[in-house]
């Protein structure tokens, strides 16, 4: 705005706009440095690694090539002749399988399942009822938009004790199945108001002209949404799908009152929390999972980007 | 004919809203009920319970967790409020200046905002780790401003700080998102205008920037209030022993002795602010 700068001004500003992008960036480095370095490393506060480590990634990933060496009492155990063949085989598996105590892909893939679920079932409702809202006439629909944003901010803490209750009185809480379908439909319902909103502000930019349109041409209406509306919004669509999936992804409380007991169905941010207080000393592997997690969301929103800045921060976005 | 054309367009539009009216009526708007019903209860992890009449909140009044819990929850809020508005503005300020790979600087500034919190709290863990950590070399090694290195997540009245700093970093950027969206919609000639009157850099930032940008501080202040008074992960993930109320309703709901009764009744508690705050929002903000 200031028309000529001095170099002073130049310099000072130049300074400053570094000053925040450190600090930033500082905590990813951070993760990044120290998910590369060797134990003896981590206490160097130099960023760069001394020598590079990749064992972290290499376990989390499972590409580990490191022989699992079997205990000596299991060694002699599996010599004695009292043990058949297939005995033995299955003793030698159950040793290999538990070494590898994090299976951060499964606990990926739970994540991956149960986020795109959420993202796309939440985005398909939500776009019938945010194109009502935007569109269409009808007694209580400014009531149901209040409710919406009202909902919208209303966190998932106020919630947890009742829906755990309803959980478990309508006996869902009780099988692994029920619990699944618990939780994502507690996903829905969780970024369900966000992808209304979004979507809703979205379709009023459209114009009805269009719509009205084809269906001079003989659409009817609800041909009309399927033929000009949602091929319109497919960026939208995208975005909102997006931050549905990100929300899902992050989601810790309901994962850690739901699927505590559930093991094999932690989702990523549960499975990190509990590697993290489970054990000391291994920064490394917690930072590479920190890598690991943060990647999908950095991609998912570079993908978004454009749209992001544009429509999703009005009102401000769910958190 | 229009009388038909409506009452179709009306059928329509029921038809349209009903599977989310009926996912947000069945798991939103009734657990806000059922939990003042529940608040009313001693209840029991398996669904059990029994009437206890006003008993929930009498033990709440004479609660010295809570009291402190809402004492946290104050300073975390004043604290996180503060910091990231003023910070979302001089950052907004900053970057509404023309300096080079400004749209990158732009787009980078906002990745604590976008980042998973799973993925960057064992980041900051990490910083103030007693043993490795960068934030003890320089406090100790460093600049010697302290004798001896400290587990500052590890004690709650330090971690607050931390868990403050933290949420400051994260969510500066989307204050500065809706204040730079402003910043760029003043015009020009109002600050020729100012410069003119013989105003200065300063006096243009108080008579001209600020009146401009105070309906949307005002809007980034409530919105923080209402977001950070239902944040849970950033706080509980970071440091487990600083206890805002979202928190303390997760102890006692799930934790240790499990009174969900008690917890149904903070959570009564919480969402009489919660909807004090969205009302401002709305009359405020929105003006409906």
């Amino acid at each position: 705005m200031s028309l000529k700068r001095t170099n002073f001004q130049r310099v000072f500003l130049l300074g400053a706009v570094l000053l925040v992008l450190m600090f930033s960036i500082f905590p990813f480095i951070q993760i990044l440095s120290t998910s590369l370095k060797y134990q003896v490393d981590w206490g160097n506060p130099s960023l760069i690694p001394a020598q590079i480590n990749l064992d972290a990634y290499k376990e989390l990933l499972g590409i580990s090539t490191e022989e699992i060496e079997l205990p000596e009492t299991i060694k002699i155990m599996l010599d004695s002749p009292a043990i058949s063949e297939e005995q033995r085989a299955a003793i030698v598996k159950k040793f290999k399988s538990n070494a590898n105590v994090f299976p951060f892909g499964r606990y990926m893939l739970n994540t991956f399942v149960i986020a795109t679920l959420t993202a796309l079932l939440s985005t398909a409702i939500a776009t019938f009822a945010a194109y009502a809202l935007s569109r269409l006439k009808f007694k209580g629909r400014s009531a149901f938009s209040n409710m919406v944003l009202f909902v919208y901010m209303v966190g998932g803490v106020l919630l947890m004790v009742p829906l755990y209750q309803m959980s478990v009185s309508v006996g869902l809480a009780s099988s692994v199945t029920g619990t699944l379908i618990s939780l994502l439909l507690i996903y829905l319902v969780q970024t369900l108001p966000v992808a209304i909103y979004m979507l809703g502000n979205y379709f009023r930019t459209i114009p009805f002209s269009l719509e009205e349109a084809a269906m001079i041409d003989g659409y009817s209406r609800t041909e009309a949404i399927f033929a000009i509306i949602i091929p319109l919004s497919r960026p939208m669509l995208l975005t909102v799908m997006i931050y549905c999936f990100v929300i899902a992804w992050n989601e810790y409380l309901f994962a850690s009152v739901f699927l505590k007991q559930y093991h094999d169905f932690h989702t990523l941010p549960l499975a990190l929390q509990t590697l993290f207080t489970s054990k000391n000393a291994i920064w490394d592997r917690i930072m590479a999972a920190s890598m690991l997690t943060l990647l999908p969301v950095i991609i998912a929103f570079t993908v978004a980007n454009r749209f992001i800045s544009s429509g999703g921060t009005e009102g401000g976005v769910k958190e | 004919m229009s009388d038909f054309i409506a009452a179709q367009e009306s059928k329509l539009g029921y038809r349209m809203v009903a599977p989310a009216f009926l996912v947000i009526g069945l798991l939103i708007l009734y657990p806000i009920f059922f939990n003042v019903y529940l608040s009313f209860f001693d209840v029991q992890l398996n669904g059990e319970k029994s009437f206890v009449g006003a008993q929930n909140y009498s033990k709440l009044l004479s609660d010295s967790g809570f009291y402190d819990s809402l004492g946290t929850t104050l300073i975390y809020l004043t604290g996180t409020v503060i910091g990231t508005t003023v910070l979302g503005l001089a950052v907004a300020l900053l970057l509404n200046e023309d300096f080079p790979f400004k749209n990158t600087v732009r787009a980078i500034v906002l990745l604590p905002y976008f980042a998973p919190v799973i993925s960057v709290v064992f980041g900051w863990q990490f910083i103030f780790d007693p043993v490795n950590g960068v934030y003890n070399h320089m406090m100790v090694e460093v600049l010697g401003w302290s004798a001896e290195r400290r587990n500052l997540i590890g004690e709650p009245d330090s971690a607050i700080w931390v868990v403050i700093i933290f949420d400051v970093w994260k969510h500066f950027p989307i204050a500065f998102l809706l204040i730079l969206a402003k910043l760029q919609s003043i015009p020009r000639d109002q600050y020729e205008a100012a410069a003119i009157d013989g105003y200065g850099a300063w006096g243009r930032f108080v008579n001209v920037t600020l009146p401009e940008c105070r309906f949307v501080i005002a809007t980034v202040v409530l919105l923080r209030l209402i977001w950070n008074l239902n944040r849970f992960e950033d706080v509980y993930l970071l440091a487990p022993n600083v206890e805002t109320l979202p928190i303390y309703i997760y102890y006692q709901a799930f934790t240790g002795v499990i009174d969900q009764g008690l917890a149904a009744a903070i959570s009564v508690v919480q969402l009489l602010f919660l909807s004090g705050l969205i009302w401002l929002y709305v009359k405020k903000v929105l003006k409906w």
